[in-house]
């Protein structure tokens, strides 16, 4: 799988050292590339004097003003270059918002932490928005080869890289230290049309084997049972309005939730790759049509 | 969807099935009877009885698939339980490494 390039999303506060509002917009941006090291700070001061790489980086780049007060210094920075900021904190907007009026002092206090850290967490929420509409928009997918096998009228596919199985017919895709989970071939087959999806929720802590969300066809109700562990930081909202994406691509468009990986070299233990899956769900095709066909009184097969 | 129909020569992740001690526990203080995780399940877990108490019982805890537990999102009165998974992760560790 090919994620597009990421867009970059600047901070830019106000650096008003004479006022507790620009210490406390200082301390807004702080928090928030602590919380995000994808967001880039910028120093209104070094703009202001016409830094060539502040320039180029405002030029594509989304950016986040923190106004101290009225004055509004960084975003008069931003309108002088004719460019339009993504969004516009103002300090004493916040601090009415959340009911928490700061002190004057110069010096960091409490209450002007607290303050800070509450607009840093809804920033934060923002951005995390932002990216989860994104992913689940852009995503591109490369080009796959598969194992594949037809019994019967089904036919079932098996990606042969990048993918572990658990023998929940569950996959992950690592990607660096992110994950893709969704359901395989075979389940989708077996659940048959899907209807419905109940994804959980974003941020949630899962562990491997931990019930990861539900769907329903027109025959069950069937669960994800995720084969690994981590923080969910993605879900295929799509599903919602498309659950067939489960069914018509089950390895790519069809994914259901990522996390960011706790321990994967310890979740492998308890995973298949492709080929030892397709070995492992051949089996049990054919397991599954000896079954029907004693019941139906044919002979095995 | 794994149906394990001779559960004695099943294995899950090359465990023997019938070493892995995965099945639903009914609280029968809770149980209403009202047979949905009966219906609900495909491999025939369950079974009903004809004894007044315990009207349904775990027949077949070897088919239960490891980790599904599905059939108790069925149940209303939240009667039935799992084992913890954590442990019977380690327990499959354990035993895949003898």
């Amino acid at each position: 799988m090919k994620k597009l390039t990421k867009e970059i999303i600047c901070i830019l506060p106000c650096n008003g050292l004479d006022k507790s509002l620009g210490v406390i917009a200082r301390e807004v941006s702080l928090k928030v590339i602590e919380k995000n090291s994808d967001v880039q700070l910028i120093c209104p001061v070094l703009l202001n004097n016409g830094d060539e790489k502040y320039e180029t980086l405002i030029q594509t780049a989304k950016i986040i003003i923190i106004n101290g007060c009225m004055t509004r210094c960084p975003t008069k920075l931003i309108e002088e270059r004719k460019l339009k900021p993504f969004k516009q904190i103002m300090i004493p907007d916040m601090s009415k918002k959340y009911k928490v009026k700061p002190t004057k002092d110069l010096i960091l206090n409490e209450e002007n932490i607290k303050l800070a850290e509450l607009i840093a967490n809804e920033i934060i929420t923002d951005l995390n928005k932002i990216n989860q509409e994104k992913e689940n928009n852009i995503r591109e997918f490369q080009e796959q080869e598969f194992f594949d096998i037809t019994v019967d009228k089904y036919y079932f596919t098996v990606p042969k890289e990048g993918y572990f199985f658990n023998e929940n017919d569950c996959w992950i895709k690592p990607e660096g230290n992110t994950a893709l989970l969704g359901i395989t071939d075979y389940l989708q087959n077996a659940a048959s049309d899907i209807l419905f999806v109940d994804l959980p929720e974003l941020g949630d802590e899962i562990e491997q084997f931990d019930d990861t969300g539900s769907f329903e066809s027109s025959k069950t109700v069937l669960q994800l049972i995720s084969p690994g562990s981590g923080r969910i930081i993605a879900i295929n909202k799509r599903l919602e309005q498309n659950p067939e994406l489960m069914n018509q691509d089950p390895y790519r468009k069809g994914w259901f939730v990522e996390i960011e990986l706790d321990n994967f070299e310890e979740d492998k233990e308890l995973l298949m790759n492709g080929s030892e899956y397709f070995d492992y769900m051949k089996n049990k095709i054919m397991k599954e049509k000896n079954h029907l066909a004693k019941i139906n009184g044919e002979r095995d097969v | 969807m794994s149906n394990s129909y001779e559960a004695d020569k099943e294995t899950f992740m090359g465990v023997p099935r019938n070493k892995i001690p995965w099945w639903p526990t009914i609280d029968y203080d809770k149980c209403n009877f009202c047979m949905e995780c009966d219906k609900f399940c495909p491999h025939k877990v369950y079974e009903k009885t004809d004894d007044d108490v315990r009207k349904l019982i775990i027949k077949n805890p070897y088919n239960c698939v490891v980790f599904c537990r599905a059939c108790a999102k069925t149940c209303a009165p939240d009667a039935l339980t799992f084992p913890d998974k954590k442990e019977i992760s380690q327990l499959i560790k354990k035993l895949r490494s003898e």
